[in-house]
């Protein structure tokens, strides 16, 4: 049972909470979850409210605060969210020593933003990722869909091709038993394609109405695991006038994602320009979009140049070491460095394998 | 877009009124709270409100990739090893830059796709004129007459009766634009205007540098990317709301050791203009290099060159050798080519 003890909490109309406010001493109203209908009468009757506010004044005691995203409220112990953090799975990102230094991945229910200069890398990550995510769970996969959110045009469907056919090869070569096989049956380069969603961005406006409404795209695609902006600087580098404005925005812009990412389980993968910053008279390349922004992603990866060697490094992330590592950009895709190194995902798979075709090990 | 013009409650509707909230922008980029104490309206009143006026922008629900079309992959150059490198010619949607240092044959690619463009769709163009902006020198009209006349040559994988029932130089639309404001001008309305009516499907700006190196000084630099951005998404907006494809043909600067390894390995001692803000809105990056040597074809000779693809969503960093004959720029494969 609740009672209306705090109803100045619930966002209901200021008009609403008046008249809740005058008849709160008169009547004690109780919501009681069996009889919806009587309930609904008298609280007509008693507050003089039409049947449709009084509706809504309802349904914002039940959503518990009334917002529009539903039951996200429960308050979780440590080691519930510990739990509930080790169920999820990371996205692989096909370069062992990346996913090594991430713990597994790019996590779920947080946000990740890749920087670095053109030309290093970032949306080729962003579509091995959009197919990594789709790798199914028998290979150590999410299996889920993707939603890749395209704001500079850069989503060429050869090369998410390419990447998807390199996958594909990749897992049917690693398929031993009948499970993995019957998987592949399945991961297909068109299926492959067919789970990747796109939406197509030309300006902030456009950027800002998607993101409002995702939470009902994504309602309505539960499978979908994985959410890719390429890329937010882009369409708000151009609002260089307003930048009170354009910190205002980017704010919310941040909130939308987290709450998305805990609320759905998916992962937020975000990419960022870099930009020119003169400091004691030198100039240093730092990730656009200003200072404040850097506090939305919670792993931020840059990507840049040594020489000739790609590197990518974890410069903000509340739970791994600052690593540099070293990735190249294949036909194939987004893999490690060193050619010569197993790739990570093989290892394990060789040891279980070995074991099971051992009858020795099995049967003992 | 307008507010009068969603489907909403006459309640919400008053509400817009009262406070003057005109424009679906300003909705989507007000946040609830903030509409909420604007308007007077409650939360659930607010978020069918945002729904709406989001649901007015966008311009199309997501489609899977698998629906993309699979058809045009853009404007070829017309020799099949240069194809190749550019997996099918310029992009549809996005700019190309192509930087070089002076005398490299930039103008070459330039006057080249101008021409391929008005090819149908099976023969590698897009069927319709281009658009070339002349910034830096007047246009060579002569020797776009020259590739012309040698497109039967050049083209000799489409028959000879098409490439001279084409009438090139009627669909090559020249623009010279001498300062910023005019450049601004000529993008915004008149190439506005040809590509809505259809008579050209590519847009040719050469070069950008020019003018930005003109008109500011070193300290300048918070003006001159301003501009730049400004420049760069009419830029991005011709070229995705018609599907065209832009070429921006650059100048180069000598790099300087410090600022050289942020921008990735380069062969040469030079990198493109006009700096990282201009990188950023770049799609694909290529660049011309002349190497040392002569290719000798025939009578003709010409000075070895090199095509880069420094940077690009679906290439690979890869080159190819290039020359510069009469009826365009093709590849010099290794084992045709007869250096000296």
């Amino acid at each position: 049972m609740q009672t209306y003890g705090q109803e100045g909490a619930l966002n209901t109309d200021t008009e609403l909470s008046h008249v809740l406010h005058d008849s709160k001493h008169q009547a004690a109203f109780y919501v009681e979850e069996n009889k919806p209908q009587d309930l609904l009468r008298s609280f007509i009757s008693e507050t003089g409210l039409s049947e449709e506010e009084a509706v809504e004044v309802l349904k914002a005691v039940k959503g518990g605060g009334g917002g529009g995203s539903g039951d996200f409220s429960a308050s979780l112990t440590a080691l519930e969210l510990l739990q509930k953090e080790e169920e999820l799975r990371s996205i692989v990102t096909f370069s062992s020593q990346l996913d090594e230094s991430l713990g597994g991945g790019i996590p779920v229910g947080k946000i990740t933003e890749v920087c670095g200069v053109p030309g290093i890398g970032k949306t080729q990550l962003c579509l091995q990722l959009a197919v990594d995510v789709q790798v199914p769970q028998c290979f150590g996969g999410v299996e889920g869909q993707v939603m890749f959110i395209d704001t500079e045009g850069s989503f060429l469907l050869q090369r998410v091709t390419d990447i998807a056919a390199a996958a594909v090869r990749h897992c049917s070569l690693l398929a031993e038993d009948d499970e993995q096989r019957a998987a592949t049956e399945t991961f297909t380069v068109e299926t492959v394609l067919s789970n990747i969603f796109l939406v197509r961005c030309h300006d902030h406006v456009e950027l800002l109405a998607e993101l409002h409404l995702l939470p009902d795209f994504l309602s309505q695609h539960p499978k979908i695991r994985l959410l890719v902006i390429d890329s937010v600087a882009f369409p708000f580098r151009l609002l260089f006038d307003e930048l009170s404005q354009r910190t205002r925005l980017l704010n919310g812009v941040g909130q939308q994602l987290i709450t998305m990412a805990i609320n759905y389980n998916i992962s937020v993968v975000i990419t960022n320009q870099m930009t020119t910053r003169i400091r004691d008279g030198q100039s240093h390349i730092v990730p656009a979009l200003g200072e404040c922004w850097g506090h939305a992603p919670t792993i931020r990866l840059l990507l840049q140049w040594e020489g000739s060697r790609r590197l990518a490094t974890i410069f903000k992330s509340p739970c791994h070491m600052e690593t540099m590592v070293q990735y190249q950009i294949t036909p194939e895709g987004f893999r490690d460095a060193d050619q010569s190194e197993m790739p990570q995902s093989k290892q394990p798979r060789m040891d279980t394998d070995q074991s099971a075709a051992d009858p020795k090990e099995t049967s003992s | 877009m307008n507010c009068d013009q969603l489907l909403l409650h006459p309640r919400v509707s008053a509400a817009l009124r009262r406070v003057q909230l005109k424009s679906v922008q300003d909705v989507v980029c007000a946040s609830a709270p903030d509409l909420q104490r604007l308007t007077g309206l409650s939360n659930s009143d607010v978020q069918q409100l945002i729904t709406a006026a989001a649901a007015a922008c966008r311009r199309h629900p997501p489609i899977t990739a698998q629906q993309l079309q699979h058809g045009v992959s853009g404007v070829r150059l017309g020799c099949p090893v240069l194809d190749r490198l550019l997996r099918g010619g310029l992009p549809v949607g996005g700019i190309t830059e192509l930087a070089g240092e002076s005398g490299t044959g930039k103008t070459q690619v330039g006057l080249q796709l101008s021409l391929s463009v008005q090819y149908p769709a099976e023969h590698g163009g897009l069927g319709a004129g281009a658009l070339y902006v002349c910034t830096e020198d007047s246009f060579p009209i002569k020797r776009l007459h020259q590739l012309i006349g040698e497109q039967v040559c050049l083209r000799s994988d489409v028959p000879a009766d098409l490439v001279n029932s084409l009438r090139f130089s009627d669909h090559v639309y020249i623009e010279h634009a001498a300062d910023l404001d005019s450049l601004q001008v000529c993008l915004t309305r008149r190439a506005r205007l040809l590509l809505a009516r259809g008579l050209v499907r590519l847009i040719v700006v050469d070069s950008v540098a020019a003018l930005f190196r003109a008109e500011f000084q070193a300290d300048d630099w918070l003006e001159r990317n301003r501009r730049l951005l400004t420049f760069s998404s009419t830029l991005h907006h011709l070229s995705q709301e018609f599907s065209t494809p832009v070429l921006c043909i650059n100048q180069v600067t000598d790099v300087f050791s410090q600022s050289h390894n942020s921008m990735g390995p380069s062969s040469s001692t030079v990198s493109p203009a006009l700096g990282l803000a201009w990188a950023n809105q770049v799609m694909v990056r290529l660049m011309m290099r002349r190497l040392q040597g002569m290719v000798i074809r025939g009578e003709q000779s010409s000075a070895l060159r090199r095509l880069e693809v420094v940077f690009a969503p679906h290439l690979a960093r890869d080159g190819q050798d290039t020359a510069v004959w009469t009826e365009g720029l093709r590849g010099v494969e290794s084992w045709t080519s007869n250096r000296k």
